[in-house]
């Protein structure tokens, strides 16, 4: 069988950080070369990977992690290449600082999911925390690049201080999504929370659902933006969002904001027919 | 070799280096489409004298275009790189910028040689445009009066053919005529190829340099105008009273031959006397086209 497959060998009984297993080149690093690999717990300290999962398998640039990884933090961080794909919910921070590559997350993820991702794709089949796509703590600038696509619903500060990048949400996002951000797309195919795009200097909020834009922004027109087609096309045909026909043909009412900031950001809300 | 009685002639057309972009450009509706893609295409027929040849490769679905709407193919070629990025600079500044619903994406996404377009073009934004990163690709929005102008930040350049020709000799111009109709018909949309001239025609066809001008890089090809039978040296068959010739430009060797061997094939029907070639004996490019070779498996 190809590819490396990592089994929980028993449930975790404490936060771990796996930061470490997938952050260097590991595309063609044998089973034993993983296990080898070292992770780090607050109350254990280092352990071995290989301690907490059975590796098996032989190296294709995939790999499959199994098990309740609810308590495990920083799944998938620092990926630069391959395919990791796990079964089932992780902790906080999982791609955190993403690169390359392509995480693939079963379930839900907490908070802070994908911070600080420069490149790649990290999809979650179910929901997210807050700060998803945000800036890891302390640090200015969120996301700079790659894409972000969370099945379900997002948390609050969705996309926070991103640069660049996309952040795609299939449902709902909770206050404050795009806050503070210099550039880069948020999508939102359900509802958006209060207090979205605040402090937003270039970046867009797509809205498919319903939004209100605060008092700082500014309506400008309705329009049928051709580069929203590009990027819902793809969203629906890459990535299984529910986008209609009707969003790609649609036409969007176009607020311009952040006039607290440079005023060069937008919200489009898509207007049914 | 004769093919339906019309005599192949043992020659080859001889063809050189140019460098391509492929441009997708899509509008709102198929009369948009078509709008941009003649306008841009205008005025392309030879880089002797327009700077770049280009033509309409095919027409695209709106299942083959990146936004859904209806596009076209567009096959843009120069001799250099330094002069692919400003012509379509100046085309599609001109030409689809201008023309309303429309966008331009980029047609060799897989080139590793790229050439700005929006790039360059974003500054017409006047510090108002944006860009996005949409599948890896950089694409920029133009606001314009009619709302935006979504363009590819640059476009992928690969090394093309130009020149692959053949000459139709016919008994009278109405059968020249025909022949070359038909012959552009049969090569009408097959994939990686255009035909920069009027209609894929040429009737003036040339010959390198004047016996008049020092200035002239071309000059008529009087070895085949029939007028000149009595004055110059002839290459035309006594039966022979006008002479047509395809010039198809390809993306790669095997596109060129096989649009060659549709056209000729096409080209062979009563009042042809004779399919040749144009070339200068070797020395203008390394391409050589032996009609006899591409017309191996047509009946001899």
């Amino acid at each position: 069988m190809s590819g490396l497959r990592l089994m929980l060998r028993s449930p975790l009984k404490e936060r771990l950080d796996l930061g470490a297993a997938f952050a260097t080149g590991w595309a063609a690093a044998t089973s034993a070369d993983i296990a080898r690999r070292e992770v780090w717990s607050a109350r254990s300290g280092t352990m071995l990977l290989g301690d907490l999962f059975s590796v098996e398998g032989t190296p294709d640039g995939t790999a499959l992690l199994a098990g309740d990884l609810m308590l495990a933090e920083r799944v998938g961080a620092g990926l630069a290449e391959g395919f990791v794909r796990v079964d089932g919910d992780v902790g906080d921070r999982a791609g955190a600082g993403l690169s390359g590559g392509r995480l693939e997350l079963g379930g839900n993820a907490g908070h802070s999911t994908g911070e600080g991702m420069s490149g790649g794709i990290l999809v979650v089949r179910g929901s997210t925390g807050n700060r998803a796509g945000s800036a890891a703590p302390g640090r200015k600038r969120g996301m700079a690049g790659g894409e972000l696509v969370i099945m379900g619903n997002s948390g609050d500060e969705t996309g926070a201080l991103m640069r660049r990048g996309l952040v795609a949400v299939g449902g709902t996002t909770g206050r404050c999504a795009l806050l503070s951000t210099i550039a880069g797309t948020v999508v939102a195919c359900g509802a958006t929370g209060p207090d979205a795009a605040l402090w937003n200097k270039r970046g867009s909020l797509v809205c498919l659902g319903t939004v209100e834009p605060s008092a700082t922004y500014r309506y400008a027109c309705v329009i049928q933006p051709v580069y929203l087609r590009l990027l819902l096309r793809r969203l629906r045909d890459v990535h299984g969002l529910p986008v209609m026909a009707a969003h790609i043909d649609g036409r969007f009412r176009r607020f311009s904001g952040d006039f607290s900031e440079t005023g060069k950001g937008e919200i489009l809300e898509w207007s049914p027919a | 070799m004769k093919i339906r009685g019309v005599h192949i002639e043992d020659t080859f057309a001889e063809a050189f280096t140019m460098r391509s972009a492929r441009l997708v450009i899509t509008a709102r509706s198929a009369r948009w489409v078509r709008e941009a893609a003649l306008k841009l295409t205008g005025f392309a027929t030879s880089v002797i004298g327009c700077k770049c040849e280009a033509g309409i490769e095919r027409e695209l679905t709106e299942e083959e275009t990146p936004d859904g709407r209806p596009g076209v193919s567009i096959l843009l070629m120069v001799m250099s790189k330094d002069e692919l990025s400003k012509r379509l600079v100046e085309r599609v500044g001109q030409t689809i910028l201008t023309c309303p619903t429309t966008a331009c994406y980029d047609g060799l996404p897989d080139a590793p040689d790229r050439v700005k377009v929006g790039g360059n073009l974003r500054y017409f934004g006047d510090g108002f445009q944006s860009s996005k990163v949409i599948g890896g690709q950089r694409f920029w929005r133009i606001p314009v009066m009619e709302g935006e102008f979504v363009v590819a930040e640059t476009v992928g350049m690969v090394k093309c053919i130009g020149g692959g020709n053949f000459l139709i000799l016919a008994e009278d111009a109405d059968r020249a005529l025909a022949a070359a109709e038909a012959a552009v018909d049969a090569m009408h949309g097959m994939p990686g190829i255009i035909l920069p001239f009027p209609g894929g025609v040429v009737r003036s066809g040339s010959k390198v340099g004047s016996k008049t001008s020092k200035t002239m890089i071309a000059s008529t090809n009087d070895a085949y105008c029939p007028t000149l039978r009595a004055v110059t040296t002839t290459a035309l068959p006594d039966t022979v009273n006008s002479v047509l010739e395809i010039v198809v430009n390809g993306l790669d060797a095997a596109a060129v031959s096989a649009s060659m061997r549709a056209g000729i094939d096409a080209a062979c029907i009563p009042g042809v006397v004779s399919i040749t070639a144009g070339n200068y004996g070797g020395k203008l490019g390394p391409h050589h086209f032996k009609l006899r070779e591409i017309m191996g498996r047509a009946s001899a």
